[in-house]
């Protein structure tokens, strides 16, 4: 079903979401804005042409949280694991949401449930909005996706003039906008026009057709001795990613807690073992796992690209490398070399 | 501008041509509107990518500490770059003969988070004189008087002069008033107690370990960091208030004496956190007893990295 | 009481049975961990696999991987065998009797020995890394299991004789007519019987048939990497040759990242792979 919500009334509608759930929605921070609880409808953003600088991922894994709490002197163990409201998360973008059910496949698997996952997951509504006017640092559309893409979202908004046209996915989404009057025919009509424009306004950032093969054939090769040679190796890219998940675990002794920690395949201390021994010793075979991991091994294991175009990565690299045309390079990398 | 990449490119070119050096640390065009990229050349029919303009953010002094010493390097220097390759080498992380050192007086840097909060992200062309800065946002040309969007530590410049350039493109520039770098640290001193402790803890809070300001950082070499130290842990690894208050405090006293104000680490942080702040009250009070600044030469020692038996021993008795 | 099952993050409530060193440099020292709850055994039990491993956990001090020691039918624990190497491993090393210990497993694949029947299996280790071997060994001597198998030969290279493991236990092997046992040492000790030289020439010697044939090789990856191109000579082809390889792990079932060698995660999807698959894996370890 499609709903219409006119803008004056978002502060109403949240409102009433007050009462039975915590809502989730980007407000400012400096100049940028991130996911917080809002308690004041007055805080939303909902204006910005881009998504959230911070990724919406931190919903559901935190950066840091704790595993479980010990007592060392009688070795008791309790629980950490979350109870968390019903919530709902306002405003996320596409790219954050199809992420999210990227991460799934790592967190909510058969063999190993990962319960702290789970219970964020179970408790949340997730209603996207899409993005009418996408940056030209997003590539959404290159990794298989789209600034209007359903996939993962309880419900999904396009911005109107006065109001936004919200399509309801499942019976959680549906739940929320019911009391809503139904959009009519034009303004439907009027909000795929504006998901059309967006998609056709993207352009193809770099080709995923032989990507995998072509990243496997030059892993040996010097191709990742230059790209890597500006990277500081700092975990920049990594955090502020959707997709990237690799977390320590680590023993935080004042506290008794044991804890998990968002970690990166960037920093050397990553890969180094017990015995002094480090598999990837400098920067190349780091930067190499990065984009191998992301573009190659996740479709070995779930047959997609484990990355949503998001940008972030793009906009805030210190030193200005831009994945899209790390990878345009790789797929030209060996023809060039045979050529030579 | 133009003018100066001009003659950067045929610098560059005689120093491969000649077999001066082995590669030459500059920067490179963009991928991604405002951004260039820092890059190694090595070969003249590599250098159709050089790129020098005031988006150049990058201390490129940060990458000296990758090369064995006995690599013969050219490296493009502005004022705080050349002190920093200059603090590099009194510390003994490289040496002086093997690096031919590109000075170019440095009209400051842009900061392109500035450019964004005026325009948005859109910018797809650049172009900049001496005065004015000029963007493209979705078709529309938009100017701006370059005072306007420099970054934070190019606008409190007292140095804008490369010390120790073997060579160098540009004439000199007029030296920056110390009391406006003075100024920044002023309004920190003004705030009462609790008013500072707000302030630290806004700009610490927003801090996501990503450790990008130390891996800007020239002066960050170690091979282990006080943070990754897990036996015994000394810092908390987690985002919780103590980890990221003793983050920032303990790396900016590691800078104490060696930090050039270049605002590399401010550059870097994608959470838009004020680092500076720290490093330039350490600087300034270095400044103020120790009548010291980093790397204005290549042989004094910084004050806190360093032992003389003239030193005032007041600590001690 | 926390109910682990359900979440796989939380320790196993164990207790210190029997510790008692191995080598006489003291390096090597084996633990015998016994289950607080009956429950708690018999659910590993019904899972556990010799060549699967377990993260040990002591609260305070943080985890590390362990390979599992024993087999199935030795008794309702479990043992392994720490090598003390870094800070974690001296505190494993500082427990004692009844101290008590956190165990997170069955973790991994352990070794495929259903799809083994009826062939011989040449089991080589060297140093420490013998522990998973030896817990295949012990498995497979097991009188209903031994008739699956026929030829077992094993070879277990140390440094010296100080610091090999199991002993007693390796002694009342030259006994048995069920098995060959050939120990090797580094460099000749007076004394010692038994073969001198690195595990790799001793394979040479030994020179076992790849007919029906299974090869499983644990070791430091220096005599891995020396040992696999001498069983490939002697003909083993790589579906038929087996290894368990190490890499830092933290959560142990696949999530946290770091143990990733191209398509794979060596605490899921191994520690043990056979030298068809390692060499689909990229340049990574």
């Amino acid at each position: 079903m499609t709903y219409i919500l006119k803008k004056k009334k978002i502060n109403q509608v949240l409102k009433g979401w007050f009462k039975n759930y915590d809502v989730y929605a980007p407000q400012k921070v400096e100049d940028y804005s991130q996911f917080f609880r809002l308690t004041s409808a007055d805080d939303l953003v909902l204006n910005e042409p881009h998504n959230t600088r911070f990724p919406p991922k931190a919903l559901f894994l935190p950066q840091s949280e704790s595993l479980l709490k010990y007592d060392r002197k009688i070795n008791q163990l309790k629980e950490a694991i979350p109870t968390p409201k019903p919530r709902i998360i306002f405003g996320i973008r596409p790219c954050d949401a199809y992420a999210v059910t990227l991460l799934d496949t790592v967190f909510n698997t058969e063999e190993y449930s990962d319960p702290y996952w789970k219970t964020r997951r179970d408790a949340t509504i997730i209603i996207g909005l899409g993005c009418s006017e996408p940056c030209q640092t997003c590539f959404c559309t290159t990794t298989g996706q789209g600034p209007f893409n359903p996939e993962g979202l309880d419900a999904l908004m396009t911005e109107l003039e006065d109001s936004y046209s919200i399509e309801t996915f499942t019976e959680k989404g549906e739940k929320l906008f019911s009391d809503l009057l139904l959009a009519s025919e034009s303004q439907q009509r009027k909000a795929q026009e504006i998901q059309k424009k967006a998609v056709e306004s993207m352009t193809p950032a770099f080709d995923t057709t032989n990507l995998k093969h072509n990243l496997d054939q030059i892993f040996d090769s010097d191709y990742w001795a230059t790209i890597s040679e500006s990277c500081l190796g700092c975990g920049v890219c990594t955090f502020l990613c959707p997709t990237c998940f690799c977390f320590d675990i680590v023993d935080e002794v004042q506290r008794n807690e044991r804890v998990r920690n968002w970690d990166t395949c960037m920093f050397r201390i990553y890969s180094q073992e017990a015995s002094g021994h480090n598999p990837r010793p400098t920067r190349k075979e780091r930067t190499r796992q990065r984009i191998m991991h992301k573009y190659s091994y996740w479709i070995d294991h779930i047959g997609e690209i484990g990355c949503t175009g998001c940008g972030r990565c793009v906009r805030f690299c210190p030193v200005g490398l831009d994945i899209r045309a790390m990878l345009r390079a790789a797929n030209t990398f060996e023809s060039e070399t045979i050529n030579a | 501008m133009s003018e100066i990449k001009g003659k950067l490119k045929s610098e560059i070119e005689r120093l491969l041509r000649e077999d001066i050096v082995d590669v030459v640390i500059a920067f490179r065009k963009e991928d991604s509107p405002l951004r260039p990229q820092p890059a190694f050349f090595r070969n003249t029919d590599e250098l159709t990518n050089l790129e020098y303009n005031s988006l150049c953010q990058n201390n490129l002094a940060n990458y000296l500490t990758r090369f064995p010493h006995d690599t013969r390097i050219g490296i493009v220097v502005r004022g705080c770059e050349n002190r920093s390759v200059n603090a590099l080498i009194v510390e003994k992380q490289h040496q002086r003969e093997n690096l031919f050192l590109i000075g170019i007086p440095c009209h400051g840097i842009v900061d392109i988070k500035k450019i964004i909060k005026k325009t948005g992200e859109e910018v797809t062309e650049y172009s900049e004189n001496q005065d004015e800065i000029t963007v493209l946002v979705k078709g529309q040309k938009v100017t701006f008087p370059r005072k306007e969007l420099l970054h934070d530590s190019c606008l409190r410049c007292v140095h804008p002069n490369p010390v120790d350039a073997d060579v160098l493109l540009g004439d000199p520039l007029p030296e920056g008033d110390p009391s406006i770098a003075r100024q920044a640290v002023k309004k920190i001193e003004a705030m009462d107690r609790d008013e500072r402790y707000a302030w630290f803890q806004h700009e610490t809070e927003r801090c996501i370990r990503c450790y990008a300001c130390r891996e800007a950082c020239p002066m960050c070499y170690c091979t282990e960091c006080f943070v990754d130290h897990a036996a015994p842990r000394w810092v908390e690894s987690d985002v919780s208030q103590g980890g990221m208050q003793a983050w920032h405090i303990i790396r900016a006293f590691h800078q104490t004496g060696r930090c050039t104000s270049c605002g590399a680490c401010e550059r870097a942080c994608p959470m838009d956190i004020k680092l500076t702040y720290l490093t330039e009250k350490l600087n300034d009070d270095i400044r103020e007893v120790y009548q010291f600044e980093a790397g204005m030469d290549r042989e004094t020692q910084p004050p806190f990295a360093s032992f003389n038996l003239d030193d005032k021993k007041r600590f001690v008795i | 009481m926390p109910e682990h099952d359900h979440n796989p993050y939380n320790p196993i409530p164990m207790h210190i049975m029997r510790a008692y060193y191995e080598s006489n440099d003291h390096s090597l020292k084996s633990f015998e961990l016994s289950f607080d709850n009956h429950k708690d055994s018999e659910a590993f039990f019904k899972k556990f696999n010799p060549g699967q491993f377990c993260q040990l956990s002591i609260f305070g001090k943080g985890e590390a991987p362990f390979g599992v020691a024993s087999a199935a039918w030795e008794g309702e624990f479990v043992r392994f065998t720490v090598q003390k190497l870094g800070t974690f491993t001296q505190q494993i090393h500082q427990l004692k009797a009844g101290d008590p210990i956190g165990m997170r497993g069955p973790l991994g694949n352990g070794f495929p020995i259903g799809d083994w029947k009826g062939n011989n299996l040449v089991i080589i280790g060297g140093g420490c890394a013998f522990s998973s071997l030896y817990a295949l060994t012990k498995h497979i001597q097991e009188p209903n299991i031994r008739p699956n198998f026929a030829e077992i030969i094993v070879v277990y290279g140390t440094r010296n004789s100080g610091l090999c493991m199991y002993k007693n236990d390796i002694q009342s092997w030259y006994q048995r007519k069920d098995m060959q046992i050939h120990q090797a040492i580094d460099i000749p000790e007076e004394g010692w019987g038994h073969h001198v030289g690195y595990v790799p020439d001793v394979v040479k010697d030994v020179a076992p048939s790849p007919k029906n044939a299974v090869a499983v090789v644990c070791g430091p990856p220096i005599m891995t990497k020396f040992t696999l191109p001498v069983l490939v000579e002697l003909g083993f082809s790589p579906e038929t040759v087996f290894t368990s390889l190490e890499k830092r792990m933290k959560c142990g079932i696949g999530k946290c990242g770091r143990c990733n060698i191209g398509s794979k995660y060596i605490c899921k999807d191994g520690p043990v792979f056979s030298l068809a698959e390692l060499q689909s894996l990229p340049n990574d370890i």
